[in-house]
């Protein structure tokens, strides 16, 4: 089992050195002027995890060649992607933040028809990460999990679970996170996402944050990753230009300690 | 109304507060409307600190000595009194943030304080409108490198595309600023034009404007041909082409082709 984080050009020189992680997913592409990637690149394990686009709609050609491009720079051993639709199809709307789609029969099939389509396009494996709904939307057919376990069904694709995501939804619908995650499809998953969440002023409750995970949140990890057999590596998912590095070193220490 | 229309319009509803307000919306009763409006105002101020922080990083360095971080104005009543008629994206929105922004850090700790305020103001209106997200193959109003021959229908410039003229030669001093120092570089005072465009994808590049270029912007209206424009703008044949490939390349001026 990997256990890794998120490449934070401001930390580039801390994990340049670092021995304690095994992989860092990559947000962005490296910047020009970054002197710490040859060594990144060198050094570790990555994951392409950029926005590549919304499978709500199929991407272009010149999304996949730049999907193609990054997962062959990262020599990525799998492709990950989010259930997102953030934008409005006609470009006049975007929330630029992760925000899930309706889940029904339509968008079941647009997401699987275009999944399989890049799927085929990628000299890598696809997987998908789940994302956090903060209010129903009373047009959705079926809950998120059968949705899921429907598309993964269809697709073949891995499962990148973020438990953080779990853990509010459950939070937000008055469930243990442990009951809430039953339901997802987890024989699936590949990948872990583990996060700290922190109180947020306008939605008046916990969010997720460049924070360490709490000791209740690595719990959940550990149960977590007894019922998910397939998984390859656990991430902390911190991003962030606040982030510094002793959160960074000290969450996956704390990860690799819980696991 | 599908799926995906419907998916549209919550998104919509959550990026337009005036929408969001309106009797058409909530008449729809598809949402807890409390929790909309909460998640609405988290992604505002989500939405509006990454723009906040990389357009205006120019002043984020100077903080070092204004003490005055740009994105400050998000936890300020001013930025909560927009959020009832904030649209993310929207360029008057992005005018307003921009305002609150410049009005906090203004000071006269550098002299070339309000060109560096005018720019950076520039690069977020620029930046603001819709987009386009992916190439359909329908659209025909790419940008071409060079006119397409023959004849070549007539330029006009890009809606938001701005000509700045500045006091002092600020493309100089802006990297050294994000270098580290002890006391803020100095900029040379010297009549400086620039120019301010946005790709269709939504890529903001600026670049020292000729007077050859302030010409054409000037003139440009869609209506006037390329050998019009040349008269108006007196430029030969070989500046006009030069000029407007120049133009094109970064998305100030496109070929309109009529309706």
């Amino acid at each position: 089992m990997m256990v890794g984080a998120f490449y934070n050009p401001h930390l580039g020189a801390e994990l340049a050195a670092a021995r304690n992680i095994d992989h860092l997913a990559m947000a962005d592409p490296p910047a020009a002027g970054d002197r710490h990637w040859p060594a990144i690149k060198q050094r570790y394990t990555l994951l392409l995890h950029d926005y590549l686009g919304q499978l709500s709609e199929p991407l272009d050609d010149r999304a996949i060649e730049r999907a193609r491009s990054l997962a062959g720079l990262y020599d990525s051993p799998w492709v990950a992607e989010h259930f997102q639709c953030l934008h409005t199809e006609d470009g006049t709307y975007n929330l630029n933040y992760v925000f899930p789609p309706l889940y029904t029969e339509e968008f079941l099939a647009r997401f699987v028809t275009n999944a399989n389509a890049l799927k085929a396009r990628l000299d890598q494996p696809l997987v998908m990460e789940n994302i956090p709904g903060f209010f129903d939307v009373h047009a959705s057919q079926m809950p998120e999990p059968v949705w899921l376990r429907r598309f993964f069904d269809a697709t073949g694709t891995g499962f990148l679970l973020d438990l953080p995501h779990v853990w509010l939804e459950a939070h937000y619908r008055g469930l243990t996170p442990q009951a809430w995650l039953a339901e997802f499809p987890l024989e699936h998953v590949v990948e872990v996402h583990v996060a700290g969440v922190e109180q947020d002023r306008d939605l008046e409750g916990p969010w997720i944050a460049p924070t360490a995970p709490s000791d209740a949140m690595l719990d959940f990890m550990a149960h977590a990753l007894t019922r998910c057999p397939a998984t390859r590596a656990v991430t902390f998912d911190a991003f962030s230009p606040s982030l510094t590095a002793d959160v960074l070193f000290s969450s996956v220490d704390r990860i690799r300690a819980a696991l | 109304m599908n799926d995906r229309a419907l998916q549209d319009d919550v998104i919509r509803a959550l990026a337009d507060a005036p929408y969001r307000a309106s009797a058409e919306w909530r008449g729809r009763g598809l949402v807890d409307a409390g929790k909309v409006e909460r998640f609405a105002r988290f992604l505002a101020r989500h939405f509006y600190h990454e723009r906040i922080v990389h357009f205006f990083k120019y002043s984020r360095a100077l903080a070092r000595v204004t003490a005055r971080w740009p994105e400050a104005v998000l936890r300020q009543p001013g930025f909560d009194a927009l959020l009832a008629t904030a649209v993310l994206g929207e360029r008057a929105t992005a005018h307003a943030v921009a305002r609150l922004v410049t009005a906090y850090v203004a000071g006269e700790e550098v002299p070339y304080h309000k060109d560096l305020l005018r720019y950076q103001e520039a690069m977020m209106v620029v930046e603001a409108g819709p987009r386009v997200w992916r190439d359909t193959g329908r659209d025909d109003d790419r940008p071409a490198v060079v006119p397409p021959p023959p004849p070549p229908p007539p330029p006009e410039l890009v809606e938001g595309t701005e000509l700045l003229e500045l006091e002092y030669d600020l493309p100089t001093v802006l990297p050294q600023l994000l270098q580290p120092w002890t006391t803020p570089p100095e900029a040379p005072r010297r009549a400086t034009r620039l120019i301010v465009a946005r790709s269709r994808h939504g890529r903001v590049a600026v670049a020292r404007a000729s007077d050859a270029i302030a010409s054409v912007v000037r003139f440009a209206d869609g209506a006037r041909t390329v050998d019009d424009l040349a008269r108006a703008a007196g430029l030969r044949p070989g500046e006009i082409a030069a000029t407007l490939r120049d133009l094109t390349e970064i998305g100030a001026v496109r070929f309109s082709t009529g309706s």
